[in-house]
């Protein structure tokens, strides 16, 4: 693990809040298996923070030996699952607790991909005890892209592998008259995807949930009005009523 | 069918090497086609990496243009793609590339200007450790400087050319032929510092720095300087905060 001001600024927060450790590199869908020194540098980390919760993302970025930084899609099959599931399983009796494993983002289907994305990672849930951290945006933004209808998704997850929730701003972007969704972080959360927070939290109960927001960071006060609008609709406030608000 | 194994490394070659061949078969096209549907995933890796690539080495995008910056970062990503998953540990072999590469090859100074981005890079990210207590000096086996310090040296005035394109700096005139520097790159407390050498003292530090032992350290001061202030070169470093102790015993 590294150091200098990165590492003690981290620190530093660790004694004021309670940390959510949030990986994008770990792989956990690659074929090749996890990377080991990753994983302990991982294990040092968690060691070091102590974190509240640690999750990891439905995704690979390593094959060969390349890493090719960017959550990149997995066919949902009986072969990923069971990869997967090793790769979950390994991950977590070296991390010695719970990872909370996330729906990513989707661009594209695969032509071999028989088993729904919330089936899945229901399966994932059952077959490695792992928790499942639900990114709404997410929900929305692969259901726009890909078909599917986010209502749906959310009713199907199964509530009790939910550890956490996760929101974030996306950009509509225009692909020669097709329009996609790209999950950037980069703006405020969409008054749909606020919309289908308030659905999920009467689905899962109150879940801890994380603004996520790390391009184009706005001024702090508008930070901490979205973080605002969480916490009033988590804690009980009218959904409806926070969607204007933060419109 | 291809194997998991297969599909991703189909992937990997659509999205570094531009090869798309096995990865269209296995997409659905879905109104945009496969080759659109793709290009989302190499967009992402590509400007992600590049502007990582920019925070790294902004000196280097300034002194070519940034938007030649962006192209030769581009063919740099393809070639020598990231091993690690993280970040911080990627970029540290485009020094080399640009040495090697054509359409800079006339601007001689610039590897190096570059050497001395990636080494303040390094120093930023590198572990934090307790300085040697003076006192412990005599019983510690096996001394090493400290991990966030690099040495550099250039037949340029690479540290003049880094100061005269900062943001702030004024216009000014690099008199490329004022000759070459001995550096020393290290952070003390969360700042990055660079500093000019002398001769013996950069002989000095370099044979530590290469996990040479303290004698080897002072045969390479005396050969660059036979008049060479020992004392002094090793009061230098502990005043710095710069040795440690590898070994004690």
């Amino acid at each position: 693990m590294g150091g200098g001001p990165a590492l003690r600024a981290l620190l530093d927060l660790r004694r004021d809040y309670p940390i959510s450790v949030h990986g994008v590199g770990l792989s956990l869908g690659s074929a090749d298996g996890l990377d080991p020194t990753h994983l302990e540098r991982l294990v040092s980390l968690v060691e070091r923070v102590e974190p509240a919760l640690v999750s990891e993302h439905l995704s690979w970025s390593v094959s060969g030996g390349t890493y090719l930084n960017h959550l990149l899609p997995l066919p949902c099959t009986e072969e990923t699952l069971t990869l997967v599931g090793d790769n979950v399983c390994r991950a977590q009796d070296r991390l010695g607790r719970r990872l909370l494993v996330e729906n990513p983002s989707g661009y594209l289907r695969f032509r071999n991909s028989p088993i729904p994305e919330v089936e899945f990672l229901n399966l994932l849930a059952s077959r490695t005890g792992c928790g499942l951290l639900c990114d709404v945006n997410n929900v929305y933004v692969t259901c726009r892209n890909l078909g599917g209808d986010p209502l749906a998704y959310l009713a199907a997850v199964d509530p009790r592998a939910v550890g956490e929730i996760h929101l974030a701003g996306h950009a509509v972007n225009d692909a020669d008259g097709h329009e996609i969704l790209i999950d950037d972080h980069g703006s405020r959360v969409a008054p749909a995807v606020w919309e289908l927070y308030g659905h999920a939290l009467r689905r899962l109960g109150r879940v801890p949930t994380l603004v996520e927001w790390d391009t184009e960071l706005p001024a702090l006060d508008v930070l901490i009005g979205e973080a605002a609008t969480a916490s009033a609709m988590l804690e009980g406030g009218a959904p409806g009523e926070a969607d204007a608000d933060a419109a | 069918m291809p194997t998991l194994r297969e599909l991703q490394g189909q992937l990997r070659a659509a999205l570094i090497d531009g090869d798309e061949r096995g990865a269209v078969a296995a997409v659905h096209g879905d109104g945009l086609g496969p080759s659109a549907r793709l290009a989302v995933y190499r967009h992402h890796i590509s400007t992600s990496l590049t502007s990582a690539l920019e925070s790294i080495y902004p000196v280097v995008a300034r002194l070519v243009d940034p938007r030649f910056f962006r192209y030769a970062a581009t063919r740099y990503i393809r070639e020598r793609p990231p091993t690690s998953p993280c970040l911080f540990e990627y970029g540290g072999t485009f020094p080399e590339f640009l040495a090697g590469f054509e359409p800079t090859r006339h601007l001689a100074y610039l590897p190096d200007v570059a050497r001395l981005e990636w080494a303040m890079t390094a120093a930023l990210h590198a572990p934090d450790t307790v300085p040697i207590d003076p006192g412990a000096l005599n019983s510690a086996s096996r001394v090493g400087l400290h991990p966030s310090l690099t040495l550099v040296s250039s037949p340029w005035p690479i540290d003049t050319i880094w100061q005269a394109n900062q943001p702030e700096a004024a216009d000014q005139a690099v008199d490329l032929e004022a000759g070459g520097v001995r550096l020393q790159v290290w952070r003390a407390g969360d700042e990055v510092l660079f500093r000019r050498l002398a001769a013996e003292a950069f002989a000095f530090r370099d044979r530590l720095a290469g996990a040479g032992s303290l004698e080897e350290a002072v045969e390479a001061a005396l050969a660059a300087d036979p008049d060479a202030d020992l004392p002094g070169l090793i009061r230098g470093l502990l005043d710095e905060e710069l040795l440690i102790a590898l070994g004690s015993g």
